[in-house]
């Protein structure tokens, strides 16, 4: 009974309820909520005692299981623990100031248009136009961000409304005096006194003497900013009433407001009378593009050196695609990556490597882990490359010699140290160079899939050709961008300034560089100009076809000794260059699995649900499941064993667009009834029937229809 | 006088009948002998003549001559016209195309084909539009499905027709071999002229299934209907249920107990300030009970408050889920708070901040079935994304449907911050989570919520006062009597849903006033609306905007229910 029921009588009375507060231990009288007085001394007393409880409450329930089937010491559970918690803060402080600072040009426009006052001397409401994008999901803090700058640029009160807050005038006016009064209020008293002036006169709620008052009294500027966040979502004839009001107080309070704009600010003013709109006096001020904000957040919190966990390229790809291709928002991303770096430290038992040092010192790592990491493909990987090789011992060692391996795994910390820094100095050079136009994302994205390496003619990091272009005058300029960049990193990506750790490179560029201003001087004495051989052919190719030949001849033959000079010089630095950057990709290195984290699907699983395959799957195939042995013949096709659900959806994919009950009753009966193997009654079935029909229409599957005594009507076709 | 007719024709045997065998020989009769019919399609025996032609095309491609025993007047001019036919065959390609398929020449006295075409075209045409007009509005006025067949039929019709037409001229060219290459046109027209295969396709991919299946014409379904079957009370249902079990129950107890190893993974996700959403088929409700229990369990802090809202519950207000978050606030907090506050979003702002200034507070919400009716609005979501986008409160979700991730927009689905996971169960819905019995005869358009049928009308008409009492009897009579009249001598298969017959609200208010029941409108108002508190009586207006009044009774039920009201 009870698993039909599908309850048991411990929860019965809770049931029905609609909200409660859950409280598994004491008994049924104690949970009577609604006796709210009761409850109230009770929580008083427990609450005297934890008072003083720090902040922890936060990280409450946030521990982490042990895994190797449970047999993973304590110790490692922890470490895994505090790694996440010291590696996920910092990032997360990174990429808030980089949003921040995103907005920042935004806020200091709007701020300083704002503290112009342009209303006061014509007379009208100062507005500012903010394109915001279409994107709402990061609206929120660009309007949090606004509503602090402004309150401490302009001394006024900031009120940000929306959409759904505001369906009319009055509840406009309502949230506008209650925000606004509420803002700077030192003690809760004001809050209560509010609506009852100095006089003892009391005002309604959505009267803006109210707040005339209140600013009076507050002895504040009376200054209020209004922000329409989605103005799109307005109705119009509510945004002009408000304008209209907003005007008539002007002399009194100042209103100022601000509009979020998803599309254009034409299409505002078209949806405005005109004699609203030319009580605006306005501006607009764009938004930093939604591809810029990622680029930055990308660099510091997936590239940048602070990352302690990479990012594989695969994951990045899916994450950075559903940027591009959905609305989803910067904070869609960032969310994204927290969660990988959750799944990687709460479920990869190797994580711990990320620390090996003290792994080693307090001697965390047990059997499990000297296994775990030898099932590692790269491990396998690194293991047949030495036995190619003919590191014979080496390999042997890797295999059985358990401290062997871990003086390879506590080596492979310094190894990680120096790709990372390698990579990040050469995606950094290359983009600085200014010869690649690919957007930073891809660039880095690619070179952890397939590694840089500047000779290979397909890839995206050859240089060569756009080196060969180079006129002296740019090729003096790119060697000046390259040196300076290694002589000051970069910030966002958390590079320190490396041009100590590469004297050879610098001196030979700093060499280059004398020569060909050398060159372009003795050129220049000479009053020729410099060029290169390659230079000079590519504009030969440009001639007629007729005078080609011989064109080309004359060409080369008049290259001069410096023009040939510069020339080598052009190959030098292309040496250069392919010499120094260069990268493996990323699942080249041994043990690489420890600390990049590439796993696509719990992160399509878990941000891009498909509940109607889901539940196609689970009505069509319960067995996938359940795994009972009852409907293992199944294989998705209608059997009588299969729960009812899951019978009359077989039924239903098969009906029409109109479903008669009645034969759709004799069908299921027909299969589980009295002849059938189950044997149902008649009544039983009708039972089960009746459940299954109940719960197609809660799933939305049905819906009643009209057209026919006892029809429903089909509403999913899946 | 159209009720008569569908009753009629709803008699004939036509259930019998598959859809693709076009027209019925026994149809015939009943469609001609229909007054509407006969309106529609202006020369009676030209219609029928055509309709002879298709039911001898239904056996017999091409047998023009076939006796047709019913229609002698008909039989004339369809000699005539394969007459004509023949004349023309032998006249040049171009021209005789020209005249057969659209303006045929007038011979013999006859009445013109052409303008039996056109009257064709135009009914056909007209009752295009009524089916697409239908499709559009899904209107529920009763004869609907009537108009509906017949239109249908109508349009079917001259579809074969044409079809009729095609074969009839293929025939004849396979015996003149002679003549011309055919038009363009014609190809293209015995191209279209094809007979529906009896069985669908089969593997169309789910948007071509839709338009398939919704295409006009396909929606035929037998006439069976569930009046030979007892349906379900509430109270066999539940003792039936009992004795009942689930041959799955120890695969959904395994099952349940492998969602129940995530529970750590949720706690870890809800404490990273994501919102969990637990999908899939079955109840999740005793799974997120349980993980309600563990949290418990792992988080022994007498500052952590659990609050379970039970979304299924069709009284859920934001007012019950703010009231109880005040109440789990300490007290000395909470005494300030003014719980009452007439808005929502107002409470919903002092709570917030009463929670940020209650630092050590937790509090984390179970919601069920997030996606249910009472939760569906977008204030409600507004609020709770609100709520779950607070530092200090943890949000944990289960969904029953497959639509629900169309709750949330861009905004609200960044402020949950959601993690989704698929927590199949296959668990059996709790009669709290799933009404079942009441649900299934909603479907059934057996309105008969919680009433409880005759006992629970005679019950409700006992508390009301006498005239109450009349005129409740007079509506069982009136629609009793309409009902009658509906179907007319419509035979012994007269079990068309009672729930159509409604009577004129005017009339009935009309003979209330004949029979004292009442003296001013105002008063009867007042007697319909305690029978609409009490789902005894439903309303609604006709296409020309009429009020009908009809009872929510099978007309067995209504026939006890009057006599225990004469008695």
């Amino acid at each position: 009974m009870a698993d039909m029921e599908g309850g048991t009588a411990q929860f019965e009375e809770d049931d029905h309820r609609a909200v409660y507060i859950f409280n598994p231990g004491d008994g049924d009288g104690d949970i009577q909520l609604s006796a709210r007085p009761a409850k109230r001394r009770k929580v008083a007393k427990k609450d005297a005692s934890k008072l003083q409880q720090p902040r922890a409450a936060l990280s409450l329930g946030s521990e982490f299981t042990p895994l190797f089937n449970g047999l993973e010491r304590p110790a490692a559970v922890e470490l895994r623990k505090h790694l996440f918690e010291t590696a996920w803060p910092v990032l997360e402080d990174g990429i808030q100031h980089v949003l921040r600072e995103a907005n920042r040009n935004t806020l200091d426009e709007v701020a300083s248009f704002l503290q112009q006052d342009p209303g006061s001397q014509t007379g009208k409401i100062a507005a500012a136009f903010i394109i915001t994008g279409p994107n709402i999901a990061s609206q929120d803090l660009l309007f949090g961000q606004l509503g602090s700058t402004l309150c401490t640029a302009t001394q006024a009160r900031f009120v940000g409304l929306r959409a759904s807050e505001a369906p009319n005038l009055k509840a406009a006016l309502k949230k506008i005096i209650r925000d606004a009064t509420a803002r700077v209020v030192d003690d809760e008293e004001d809050d209560l006194e509010l609506s009852v002036g100095q006089d003892g006169r009391k005002y309604l709620d959505y009267d803006l003497e109210a707040l005339h008052v209140f600013l009076r009294h507050q002895h504040s500027p009376r200054r209020v900013i209004v922000a329409f966040q989605d103005s799109e979502a307005f109705d119009s004839g509510l945004l002009a009433d408000l304008i209209t009001l907003f005007h008539s107080w002007h002399d009194r309070i100042q209103f100022d407001v601000l509009f979020g704009i998803a599309t254009s600010v034409e299409l505002l003013q078209a949806r405005l009378p005109k004699s609203t709109a030319c009580r605006l006096h306005g501006a607009q001020f764009d938004v930093v593009q939604a591809n810029s904000v990622l680029e930055s957040v990308f660099k510091t919190a997936v590239a940048g050196s602070q990352a302690s966990l990479r990012i594989g390229p695969s994951l990045l790809r899916s994450m950075v695609e559903r940027q591009q291709h959905q609305v989803a928002g910067i904070q869609a991303f960032i969310s994204a990556l927290k969660y990988a770096y959750m799944c990687h430290f709460y479920a990869n038992p190797l994580s711990v490597l990320l620390d090996i040092e003290r792994c080693v010192d307090r001697g965390l790592l047990q059997p499990e882990h000297i296994e775990a990491i030898r099932t590692l493909d790269s491990f396998k990987h690194h293991t047949e490359a030495a036995v190619e090789a003919r590191q014979l011992n080496h390999a042997l060692s890797l295999l059985e010699d358990d401290e062997y391996l871990i003086t390879q795994v506590l080596e492979q910390k310094q190894k990680q140290q120096e790709y990372l820094t390698r990579l990040l100095r050469s995606l950094h050079l290359v983009t600085s160079s200014g010869l690649n136009s690919g957007f930073f994302v891809e660039l880095y994205m690619l070179a952890l899939s397939t590694g840089i390496d500047l000779d290979e003619k397909s890839g995206a990091f050859f240089l060569v050709d756009g080196l060969r272009r180079l006129s002296p005058d740019e090729f003096l300029s790119l060697i000046d961008r390259i040196s300076a960049a290694m002589r000051t990193g970069s910030p966002e990506l958390g590079l320190e300034p490396w041009i100590a750790d590469v004297d050879e490179f610098a001196r030979s560029l700093a060499d280059l560089r004398d020569e060909v201003e050398g060159l372009l001087l003795r050129s220049k004495n000479k009053g020729t100009t410099l060029k290169s051989k390659y230079s000079a052919q590519s504009r030969v190719l440009r001639t007629t076809v007729v005078a080609q030949k011989v064109q080309l001849s004359r060409d080369t033959a008049t290259l001069t000794e410096e023009d040939n000079a510069f020339t080598a010089a052009i190959d030098t630095l292309a040496g250069l260059l392919s010499e120094n950057l260069h990268c493996d990709s990323i699942d080249n290195l041994f043990l690489y699995e420890a600390w990049v984290y590439d796993c696509k699907t719990p992160y399509l699983d878990v941000f891009v649900p498909r509940p109607g395959a889901t539940f196609g799957r689970s009505l069509s195939r319960p067995h996938d499941y359940l795994a009972c042995d009852c409907c293992s013949q199944a294989k998705g096709s209608l059997t009588s064993s299969l729960p009812t659900t899951s019978i009359l959806y077989h039924l239903y994919l098969e009906a029409g667009a109109l479903i008669n009950v009645a034969d759709l009753w004799s069908a299921y009966y027909t299969l589980v009834g009295d002849e059938s193997e189950i044997g149902l009654d008649e009544r039983s079935a009708l039972v089960h029937f009746y459940r299954g029909l109940a719960e197609l229409r809660m799933m939305g599957f049905v819906k009643q229809s009209r057209k026919k005594a006892d029809h429903i009507a089909k509403l999913k076709w899946l | 006088m159209a009720r008569n007719k569908s009753s009629a024709e709803a008699t004939a045997p036509r259930n019998l009948r598959k859809r693709e065998l076009a027209i019925d020989p026994y149809d015939v009769p009943d469609e001609t002998a229909s007054p509407k019919r006969q309106r529609r399609s202006k020369p009676p025996e030209v219609v029928s003549e055509n309709h002879e032609d298709e039911e001898a095309d239904g056996d017999e491609i091409g047998s023009i001559s076939e006796p047709t025993p019913r229609k002698p007047p008909g039989r004339a001019p369809k000699q005539a016209a394969a007459k004509t036919a023949d004349v023309q065959t032998s006249t040049p390609s171009a021209q005789r195309h020209k005249t057969v398929a659209e303006t045929p020449v007038k011979l013999n006295g006859f009445d013109t084909p052409s303008r039996q075409n056109i009257a064709d075209r135009s009914a056909r045409r007209k009752s295009a539009r009524a089916l697409i007009d239908r499709v559009i509005s899904d209107a529920v006025s009763d004869d609907d499905a009537e108009e509906e067949d017949i239109a249908r039929e109508i349009y079917e019709s001259s579809e074969d027709e044409e079809a009729d037409q095609e074969e009839q001229r293929d025939g004849e060219e396979g015996q003149e071999p002679t003549t011309p290459s055919k038009a363009p046109g014609r190809k293209r027209k015995a191209a279209t002229a094809r007979k529906r295969s009896p069985t669908p396709p089969r593997d169309l991919p789910p948007h071509e299934q839709y338009f398939y299946q919704n295409k006009p014409g396909l929606t035929k379904t037998s006439n069976n209907n569930l009046s030979m079957l007892d349906l379900l009370t509430h109270d066999e249902y539940f003792s039936v249920l009992r004795q009942l079990k689930d041959p799955h129950a120890s695969s959904i107890d395994s099952l349940q107990a492998l969602h129940a190893k995530s529970f750590p993974q949720w706690a870890f996700e809800l404490s990273q300030g994501f919102s969990t959403c637990l999908y899939g088929y079955g109840s999740k409700r005793r799974l997120l009970q349980n993980f309600a229990t563990y949290l418990t369990s792992k988080i022994p802090d007498r500052n952590h408050k659990i609050i379970i809202i039970n979304g299924y519950v069709r009284t859920l207000t934001p007012r019950d889920i703010l009231s109880s978050l005040s109440a789990a606030l300490p007290s000395s907090s909470s005494s300030k708070l003014p719980i009452g506050g007439s808005n929502p979003t107002n409470t919903l702002q002092n709570l917030l901040s009463h929670f940020s200034s209650s630092s050590s507070l937790t509090i984390t919400l179970l919601i069920n079935s997030v996606d249910s009716q009472p939760l569906r609005k977008t204030p409600i979501q507004a609020l709770l994304s609100q709520l779950a986008s607070h530092p200090q409160i943890r949000l944990a979700c289960t969904a029953d449907s497959p639509d629900f991730p169309l709750l949330w927009d861009a905004g609200l689905r960044a402020a949950f911050n959601f993690v989704f996971h698929d927590c199949t169960t296959f668990a059996a819905f709790g009669p709290a989570e799933l009404e079942v019995v009441d649900d299934v005869h909603e479907l059934l358009g057996r309105k008969a919520r919680r009433v409880g049928g005759k006992e629970g009308v005679a019950f409700v008409l006992r508390s009301l006062p006498e005239n109450a009492r009349s005129l409740f009897r007079l509506l069982v009579g009136e629609v009793l009597a309409a009902s009658m009249d509906s179907q007319g001598g419509g035979g012994p298969d007269g079990d068309v849903d009672v729930d159509v017959a409604s009577v004129e609200y005017r009339m009935v208010y009309n003979k209330a006033v004949e029979e004292f029941i009442c003296s001013s409108e105002m008063a009867f108002r007042t007697l319909l609306k305690e029978f609409h508190d009490h789902q005894i009586i439903t309303s609604h207006k006709d296409s020309i905007g009429t009020e009908l009044l009809s009872l929510p009774f099978r007309k067995e039920e209504l026939e006890s229910i009057l006599e225990e009201l004469t008695a």
